[in-house]
């Protein structure tokens, strides 16, 4: 939910660009208001909320087991981290512990979530820029991480790795050599990415210096994950929050100072080389042991909690609150793209138009992730918050008045 | 500075093979963990409900013909089915599986997508009972 008062009336002279919801450069809805003066951007505003799914809500009518494959599809990039998230709820509501074996398989599979996602990242933000030889490239090299990911958990999007109170499937010898040869390949590849963005020219000039966020700033606008790492803000959950999942294994800050994209950039390539190392140490390291607890309760006791995970983006956020039923009562997730869009209208301020996109991009957005609730603009120009039981009516009668059913 | 740097990419290329497979003339075998098609086993089930209980998509259903006797069909919505094999996870005694093999599973007609499975003889029985209730309903409608 986000809806920022528009920055100006029909008698004002300001020249407005509207860009989406439906837009050939945006690859998900969102709609953007970009007050400009000549090509210099003055205002920016945003308004989200049209891929909401009514996932939360779903949540309420499923039972507990069937909500983790729900919320696991809130996000098809970082799939792993919502249901992460949630089975570290849902075991801290119940008092169990997932054994150390499953939970060492658990952040495994997070590792290679984060080296797909900002690869995939890295050829976004590439193709915005241009750049889309490094675009075609990164993606190519994407796919072993897809294939590592598609051999070890047997899909290559929704994972379904986890189960309440442990994992599906263990790591074999085999798996291990795979991912490790895998690793290896990555690794020379990213040393050569890390390069580019660092030295090619054409690509710095629409890098460096853009939409630069000052630390001060940062801790401001309350952004999360890399793009706070990128303006010198020590934020990563896990060092920060270890909890269930990161207290085995130590994980090193990678921080940047200089706030730019470019610094974006290079926070999320360096990232990968962490976990690359991660991911070697743990399996080098893995605990023996069974992957599901024995007994998992169907019905889990009554109270709340919040639990969180460092998602490829940054904060993913959890309230799970229980009733004591097969049921949840209440599930409430934030997901990081929420915390970074703020940052992206204020840093557009005073830029070109022509970088906006690289700025969007620079966040690493997801909307239908944060996609939680809906605002409604009356055409006298007054907005309002529906309930779920108007959007129902409206979804009804709507669609009587198209003649449906 | 530099330029072109990813030039060198680029003209090793040329001389390498492309890396996108030609699907479907070319097919790469499936990992034998990928979830495909579900199978049962109608020989060790002992009709619990389990797996259709905590399916996210009521994709799986167990339709107990004499529990007594442990005559069960299974009736598996392939179109509905999320592929997250919790059915397995919740089978104690091993009666599902999901299929490598089976996952080109496309079809033009929705029929299709209902799957049936079970021994012959109860098969043969449970059908000609559905199909007979369904006569019956398309009547009085």
């Amino acid at each position: 939910m986000m809806t920022v008062a528009a920055p100006t009336t029909q008698k004002s002279e300001k020249f407005i660009v509207p860009i989406g919801p439906q837009h050939p450069a945006l690859k998900e809805p969102g709609h953007f208001e970009f007050a400009v003066d000549g090509e210099i951007v003055t205002d920016a505003t945003v308004r989200l909320g049209y891929v909401h799914r009514g996932i939360e809500k779903g949540t309420e009518s499923r039972n507990w087991a069937q909500n983790l494959y729900l919320l696991e599809r809130i996000c098809g990039i970082c799939s792993h981290t919502h249901a992460f998230a949630y089975v570290l709820g849902v075991e801290q509501l119940a008092e169990v512990e997932a054994p150390p074996r499953a939970r060492a398989i658990r952040m495994v599979v997070a590792e290679l979530e984060r080296v797909h996602s900002h690869f995939l990242w890295l050829g976004v933000g590439a193709h915005e820029a241009g750049f889309d030889t490094l675009f075609m490239y990164s993606w190519r090299d994407r796919e072993t991480v897809m294939d590592l990911l598609e051999s070890l958990t047997g899909n290559r999007v929704n994972y379904s790795a986890c189960v309440l109170g442990g994992v599906k499937f263990d790591i074999n010898g085999e798996q291990t050599k795979g991912i490790l040869e895998g690793l290896d390949f990555l690794e020379k590849r990213t040393h050569h990415y890390l390069n580019v963005i660092q030295q090619d020219a054409l690509f710095l000039q629409r890098t460096r210096g853009v939409g630069v966020m000052t630390q001060q700033q940062a801790r401001q606008l309350g952004v999360v994950g890399p793009t706070a790492r990128a303006s010198g803000v020590a934020r990563d959950l896990r060092i920060d929050a270890p909890g269930q999942h990161y207290n085995d294994f130590n994980v090193n800050m990678i921080l940047e100072t200089d706030g730019d994209l470019a610094a974006r950039f290079v926070v999320r390539i360096r990232d990968l080389f962490e976990s690359y190392r991660i991911i070697r140490e743990i399996l080098s390291n893995m605990p023996e042991g069974d992957l599901v607890v024995k007994r998992m309760p169907r019905k889990i006791k009554a109270g709340e909690t919040i639990s969180r995970v460092e998602a490829p983006r940054g904060e993913a956020f959890y309230y799970i609150k229980s009733n004591g039923s097969e049921m949840p009562e209440r599930i409430k997730v934030r997901t990081p793209t929420l915390c970074n869009m703020a940052s992206v209208l204020t840093l557009t301020v005073g830029q070109h138009l022509a970088d906006v996109p690289m700025i969007l991009v620079g966040i690493d957005p997801c909307f239908s992730c944060n996609d939680r609730s809906v605002t409604v603009t009356q055409p006298s120009g007054q907005r309002e918050h529906w309930t779920w039981e108007q959007v129902r009516r409206f979804g009804i009668e709507y669609y009587q008045r198209q003649g449906g059913q | 500075m530099r330029i072109g740097m990813m030039l060198g990419d680029v003209l090793r290329a040329l001389w390498q093979r492309p890396v996108t497979e030609k699907y479907p003339f070319e097919r790469r075998e499936a990992p034998t963990r990928l979830r495909g098609k579900l199978r049962w086993d109608p020989e060790k089930c002992t009709g619990c409900g389990l797996c259709g209980k905590e399916c996210p998509s009521n994709a799986v259903e167990v339709i107990t013909i004499d529990k007594k006797n442990k005559r069960f069909v299974m009736r598996y919505h392939m179109d509905r089915c999320t592929y997250c094999a919790q059915c397995v996870q919740n089978c104690r005694f091993d009666c599902i599986e999901m299929s490598h093999e089976d996952w080109e599973l496309a079809a033009a007609n929705k029929e299709s997508f209902t799957v049936f499975y079970g021994k012959d003889e109860e098969l043969d029985a449970f059908l000609d009972a559905v199909s007979a209730s369904d006569l019956a309903e398309t009547a009085v409608s």
